[in-house]
């Protein structure tokens, strides 16, 4: 079936990029997450003319106060105040989330590409690799890195990153298997394409889709094992806000004062939302079979 | 039963797809006939309407997005669209059953062939398992499969072997009316001749009668008595084996043969058809063929034709005939 | 034979599986001739689209020689030139082409590979010509494969393989997944393209009646054997080998007067791992004797310029 842009012809040329940002731009869930991960994204960096106070300011006459004008979501048990510690938390939350899981895409899909396209040793010397690292407790090798390295938030990133290689790599060498066996990717050799050209323009573009999804289910993931570490006093040291701390710190008071779990859960939900609804409309949008 | 040798009836079948692109008319104004015992050719190429009216006959037309405008379908003399679902399944497998194209994909390979047969035995008719098991070693023993291999997996078996196996479960409970659809088409020559010659034999034996679905005019010269040829959802031209072979009227018909590479003659070049099957959810105005015809008048494109009886049993949808 | 393109001599191309040598093809030997086509005939498993693929170099041999053009290619690493000279078209034109690439993308990526073009500019207008000379209309530049049926799609695969002008150019069963209509078209367009530019096909296919219609001489194989090779004509005229009979009366032909006499083959194709010397057809053959399960035929010139390989060609045929 020949679709109407084909026929009417466009012939100017239109880059990739271009091509995927007018379909995007057409699914109205990802704008909403995209504008949602904006709005995330500008708390973060101007933070300091956001939150009315500072986020280790703290007020031993006004401690675990309910959300009132003053305090939009309350303080603490110190007295802090929640509002303004979310807002400074977005910054370490969405750093680390993004770097940790942006280093260990990176490396799961190199490690599971090549794993995928050569087979044989190679992939078999990979794979168990990943296996072994896959075997470890996230938390006893966040304990390890931040034992030699010493505890802060770049252990935590490094662990969280190490922690999510394994995924990667799986799933995108399941994926480049299957796409492997494709006959273009024999065309492409015959053409005189070598492994490497093969792998960036055939296999990549290919298995984007399982990729992004692994992507956006990790990155809540990774924001909620930094917050783990963090509890542990491995991660992000006090009193820096980081919103996976603030849930574990307010733990104690859900019962009698539920609002200082909520904020950060919030903020927490709302950035995983966001990420799954833009997550999905990249995919649909790089994916030219489903062209409108 | 019923003495009337008419098996079949279809009269005036619409079938269409309600998709977000619009209507897509895969099957529009199909009239025709099958009688006990004979076997009909529906030849056309990808996208002419072939599998939609073979769904629509099985009453296993998708819907959404799939539905049937138009019509009916009369199966000894009773209208199947106005079956219900249960009424359905119970002809289905029982009155007629369907032969796939791709046998590595319609057996389960999770079940024994043994099994296979005998779960449509038992949906059907009321044995025991023993029975059941009993009947379908016979089956399996008629399309030429020892019957100890009844306890083997489909992967054990190769392509033309487990398209003989599709074949006794579609007869496992005899019926009167079998839907091949490219029943050869995955397999090879020399496999293909077997399976040919098989199926020969039983619609000989059994008496059933058989709508052929494929694309190959050379399959349809070696088995079927009728041939229908499909285009755009139509049939363009329809009759027994010598009014369409040797008595070829429809432009579209010709240009089939005309793209056929001989093998007894030694042709410099073939004569195809100019252009592409047109879009179903597009189609052209008039006669569907015309921006493909080589004798396409003024008249074809606004005027579509009617079906025309140009000798007893031999239809041809083409204003020149008109 | 000056203008010989491609020799083939004792070519074996064997995989290892988990349960033994597979016998893809064993020891095929032919030559091509500069601008003709040969035909390659056989049944899924005989190995035909190894051996195109041994000879542009897709894979390596496992023994054997090819000469391209008087020069062993088999002795040394493939080069870009090799790959330049020599090209494929796909069966499938559905995975053989990336389905995230437009139909400009796919044809600029020989030229890419190659560095054939030294601007954008003479890349566009290269890309223009080819997607002309193989019957693309403009308007499908920025098309995905998926927007396109069969038939556009497989020009796409021609006009690809044509990017880098080859000499020499293996067809995979290029027309077998399209209609009869468009399989026609393509069948044309290949056969202009080589009266204009002198191209050298080796056209493999399983189809009998195609192969007749496009090929000057043509092998039939089975499993991963040669069991028959001649001129086009001959080979219809003569049929010596009781596989190629089989074959060609195992055709169904759109013809209804013709009455035909059937040869049924028994059996299917038996397993090409660690064969026993002997004949491989032997087991499906009706002519078959004690010899033939324990003596491996070999290629003998039958007929002027017409090889067979079967023990009892002669008496079969009354030769």
């Amino acid at each position: 079936m020949i679709k109407k842009q084909a026929e009417h012809g466009h012939i100017k040329k239109r880059s990739q990029f271009q091509e995927t940002w007018k379909r995007l731009s057409k699914n109205r869930l990802a704008m909403v997450g995209l504008a949602i991960l904006a709005v995330l994204v500008i708390t973060a960096i101007f933070a300091d003319l956001i939150a009315p106070y500072p986020y280790d300011e703290q007020d031993y006459n006004a401690t675990l106060q309910s959300p009132s004008l003053e305090h939009l979501m309350g303080t603490d048990e110190y007295g802090r105040d929640i509002f303004s510690r979310v807002v400074y938390g977005s910054r370490t939350s969405l750093y680390v989330g993004f770097i940790s899981l942006t280093g260990g895409a990176l490396i799961g899909c190199i490690f599971g590409a090549i794993a995928g396209f050569f087979g044989g040793k190679t992939d078999n010397i990979i794979m168990r690799t990943c296996d072994v690292l896959h075997g470890i407790p996230q938390i006893v090798l966040a304990i390890a890195i931040a034992s030699t390295i010493g505890p802060g938030i770049t252990s935590a990133l490094i662990a969280v990153a190490v922690s999510s290689v394994p995924n990667f790599a799986r799933v995108v060498r399941a994926a480049t298997m299957t796409v492997r066996d494709q006959e273009y990717v024999e065309a492409s050799a015959s053409l005189g394409g070598n492994n490497t050209h093969i792998i960036i323009h055939h296999i990549f573009p290919n298995i984007l889709a399982p990729i992004i999804v692994q992507a956006t289910l990790g990155i809540g993931k990774s924001i909620l094992l930094c917050a783990s570490l963090s509890f542990l006093g491995l991660g992000v040291q006090p009193p820096m806000p980081e919103w996976g701390s603030m849930l574990s710190n307010a733990r104690t008071f859900m019962r009698d004062y539920s609002y200082m779990v909520i904020s950060p859960g919030i903020a927490i939900m709302l950035t995983v939302l966001a990420l799954n609804l833009f997550g999905d409309g990249l995919r649909d949008a790089l994916d030219p079979k489903l062209k409108k | 039963m019923e003495t009337t040798k008419k098996l079949l009836e279809i009269k005036d079948l619409s079938i269409h797809y309600f998709t977000e692109e619009g209507v897509v008319r895969a099957v529009n104004n199909i009239d025709f006939e099958l009688m006990r015992g004979e076997t009909m050719g529906l030849v056309g190429e990808t996208g002419a309407g072939k599998t939609t009216t073979a769904r629509g006959i099985m009453g296993l037309v998708p819907n959404p997005p799939g539905r049937v405008v138009g019509g009916e379908i009369l199966f000894e003399g009773k209208d199947l669209l106005k079956a219900s679902n249960l009424e359905m399944r119970l002809h289905r497998g029982k009155d007629f059953s369907m032969i796939f194209q791709d046998p590595m994909t319609s057996l389960n390979p999770i079940l024994t062939v043994g099994d296979q047969i005998a779960e449509v035995i038992r949906l059907h008719e009321k044995l025991s398992r023993k029975d059941a098991n009993l009947k379908a070693a016979q089956i399996l023993e008629m399309v030429g499969i020892p019957a100890e291999r009844m306890s083997e997996y489909p992967h054990q078996f190769s392509g033309g072997m487990k398209q003989r196996v599709v074949i006794a479960i579609a007869l496992a409970c005899s019926p009167k009316l079998i839907i091949a659809d490219e029943p050869t088409t995955a397999l090879d020559v020399t496999i293909q001749a077997q399976v040919l010659e098989l199926m020969r034999e039983l619609q000989e034996k059994l008496g059933t009668a058989m709508l052929l679905i494929t694309h190959d005019l050379g399959v349809v010269a070696d088995t079927c008595n009728k041939v229908a040829i499909m285009y755009a959802g139509q049939i363009v031209e329809m009759g027994s084996l010598e009014d369409v072979y040797d008595n070829t009227m429809h432009p579209y018909t010709k240009g089939l043969f005309g793209s056929l590479p001989s093998l007894s003659m030694k042709s410099k070049r073939l004569v195809p058809i100019d252009g592409l099957m047109p879009d179903p959810v597009d189609l052209p105005t008039g006669c569907p063929f015309h921006p493909r015809c080589p004798d396409c008048k003024e008249s074809c494109k606004s005027r579509a034709p009617v079906k025309t009886e140009v000798s007893p049993g031999h239809y041809v949808r083409c204003l020149r005939y008109e | 034979m000056s203008n010989t393109l491609i020799e083939v001599q004792n070519l074996k191309k064997y995989f290892k599986t988990n349960h033994g040598m597979l016998h893809a093809v064993d020891d095929v030997s032919f030559t091509i001739e500069q601008g003709r086509t040969v035909g390659v005939v056989g049944e899924s498993g005989c190995g035909k689209s190894t051996l195109g693929r041994v000879i542009i170099r897709l894979l390596e041999a496992t023994e054997g020689k090819i000469f391209f053009k008087g020069e062993d290619i088999t002795s040394r690493p493939s080069t870009l030139d090799d790959r330049r000279r020599m090209q494929m078209i796909f069966q499938d034109p559905f995975s053989s082409l990336n389905p995230r690439m437009s139909v400009s993308q796919i044809i600029a990526e020989p030229l890419n590979i190659h560095h054939v073009c030294k601007s954008k500019e003479e890349l566009d207008k290269r890309i223009r010509t080819l997607m002309d000379t193989v019957g693309l209309a403009e308007r499908f530049t920025n098309a995905y494969p998926h927007e396109l049926d069969g038939g556009r799609r497989q020009r796409i695969g021609i006009a690809r393989a044509l990017a880098l002008e080859p000499e020499f150019i293996v067809c995979d069963e290029p027309v077998s997944a399209l209609d009869v209509s468009i399989q026609a078209q393509i069948l044309n367009l290949m056969q202009d393209l080589q009266e204009e530019r002198n191209f050298t096909y080796m056209f493999i296919t399983h189809d009998m009646s195609v192969v007749k219609h496009i090929s000057n001489s043509i092998i039939v194989m089975y499993l991963g054997n040669m069991v028959e090779k001649s001129d086009a004509d001959e080979l219809f005229e003569h049929t010596l080998h009781p596989y190629s009979k089989a074959l060609l009366s195992a055709i169904p032909e759109p013809n209804i007067h013709k009455e035909r006499k059937r040869t049924i083959l028994r059996g299917e194709i038996t397993s090409p791992i660690d064969p026993e010397p002997g004949c491989r057809f032997a087991a499906r053959c009706a002519y078959a004797t004690e010899e033939c399960s324990h003596c491996t035929p070999e290629l003998e010139e039958v007929l002027p310029n017409h090889f067979v390989a079967c023990h009892h060609v002669r008496t079969i045929n009354g030769l």
